[in-house]
């Protein structure tokens, strides 16, 4: 089963960040997501969703999969991500 | 009423034609889609205005009425801008902090430096809060503001943070003159703005001067479980890389990187201020915040501005408006000088 490993970044606090001591991630199944955010998935890695330009303290998110190339990874704005990614990860101190 | 960044509209559309959703979340999509569209096209005509009322400035400040301060309850969804809130007196201590405290904020930018709000032609300072479930963050959405109430461990609610607060609207600030963008050299100096003028206006609240303030930016919104583990700020301006600090930062310009948040990358030209301030003593918001604030203020739109340009203009405006005072621009110069980028070493860089 395909999983995606999805990281919050930035924001005021400066997420994820080198040094940072907060990190927040998360995993999900692609099965686990409905059709539509599956959609929406496979559209921010084929680079067909328009995105917006970063807003000032808005977190971004990193989405990784493995595919038969080897790893992928986007990193794009909160406003792009769905719902059910962004509420895949928590926020920890390391 | 749903914001177009929520949900994408096209997955919206798709959501408002499935016949195997109930009606009325089919029409709730649907209206959301027109709604989306609407505040996208508000958008643009947004950044159309910006641009062409700084161009037109003096005149637009002249006439413009004391801005309206505005709050809304979003009831931890993240659906904009929410209920109104009729005032500062309708029983929620999140809203009181976000009216009193954005009144402050609209204050100390005329008071100090004759600003008329945000765009400087009197807009309405607006606030949305209880945003989102338990969200950690605060920020500038290009129009407003949005506060999380924070997951009690790792924060706590963002309205109590009066830097926060002043942080949040000083990019609204910058929307509206330097009009920066948000990544490399100008994505930094957008957030050391941020905080710069967040800290003066704490400093301001409490009337204190360089030696007495603290210097940290969101030490009120540090909750327990981030305490217990000593830390005590999300930055620290005084000490950018100090261990006490949520995301410990760079101190040298050269340790910036290509593509580094802003949050990292605003860590020497926060020093930079800081030193400036702390070398000259006084309240920051007399002399080096004047000159920080001309620069943001004066030169016109330079979204790609890099770091040592930023750094030449405070040595040329401090000259302009500080020239008999020589202290002014030696603190100056001893806080660029901490962090690399002294004359010769950003004349070396440039």
């Amino acid at each position: 089963m395909e999983r995606l490993q999805i990281e919050r970044l930035g924001g005021l606090a400066g997420f994820g960040g080198p040094g940072s001591r907060i990190k927040s991630k998360g995993e999900v199944g692609m099965s686990d997501l409905s059709a539509a955010d599956q959609r929406a998935v496979a559209d921010l890695f084929d680079n067909k969703t328009p995105i917006p330009p970063p807003k000032p303290d808005a977190f971004r998110y990193r989405i990784t999969r493995q595919t038969a190339q080897g790893t992928q990874a986007i990193e794009v704005p909160e406003d792009v991500v769905p719902p059910a990614l962004r509420n895949s990860v928590k926020d920890t101190l390391e | 009423m749903c914001t177009c960044f929520i949900v994408p509209r096209d997955i919206l559309t798709k959501l408002s034609q499935d016949p195997r959703l109930p009606p009325d979340i089919r029409k709730a999509a649907a209206d959301t889609a027109r709604v989306a569209q609407e505040i996208r096209d508000l958008r643009i005509q947004a950044l159309r205005l910006t641009s062409i009322a700084t161009m037109i400035q003096a005149p637009v400040t002249a006439i413009a009425a004391a801005p309206a301060i505005t709050v809304f309850d979003c009831g931890h969804t993240q659906s904009l801008p929410g209920r109104p809130i009729s005032g500062p007196q309708a029983g929620d201590d999140s809203a009181k902090r976000a009216f009193d405290e954005t009144t402050q904020v609209a204050k100390f930018y005329k008071d100090v430096f004759g600003r008329n709000s945000i765009d400087n032609a009197g807009m309405t300072m607006m606030s949305s809060i209880h945003y989102g479930n338990r969200f950690n963050n605060a920020m500038w959405n290009g129009t407003q503001m949005l506060y999380g109430d924070g997951d009690n461990a790792i924060f706590v609610d963002f309205t109590l943070g009066n830097d926060v607060i002043g942080h949040e609207l000083t990019h609204g600030v910058t929307q509206h003159s330097l009009q920066l963008e948000y990544t490399d050299d100008a994505g930094g100096l957008n957030e050391s703005l941020s905080d710069c003028f967040g800290s003066m206006f704490r400093q301001w609240e409490k009337g204190q001067d360089a030696a007495a303030a603290d210097w940290l930016i969101g030490s009120d919104i540090i909750g327990p479980s981030a305490r217990d583990r000593n830390i005590t700020c999300l930055r620290d301006m005084a000490d950018p890389a100090g261990a006490h600090c949520l995301a410990p930062q760079p101190t040298q310009y050269s340790q910036i990187t290509p593509g580094m948040d802003p949050h990292y990358s605003s860590g020497p030209p926060n020093l930079a201020f800081y030193t400036a301030c702390k070398t000259l003593g006084g309240k920051s918001w007399e002399k080096i915040g004047q000159v920080w604030y001309r620069v943001m203020t004066t030169f016109g739109p330079s979204p790609r501005m890099k770091i040592p340009e930023f750094a030449n203009r405070t040595r040329q405006v401090a000259g302009q408006m500080f020239g008999g005072t020589p202290d002014v621009g030696d603190a100056i110069e001893q806080g660029w000088s901490a962090v690399g980028l002294s004359r010769s070493e950003g004349a070396a860089i440039a």
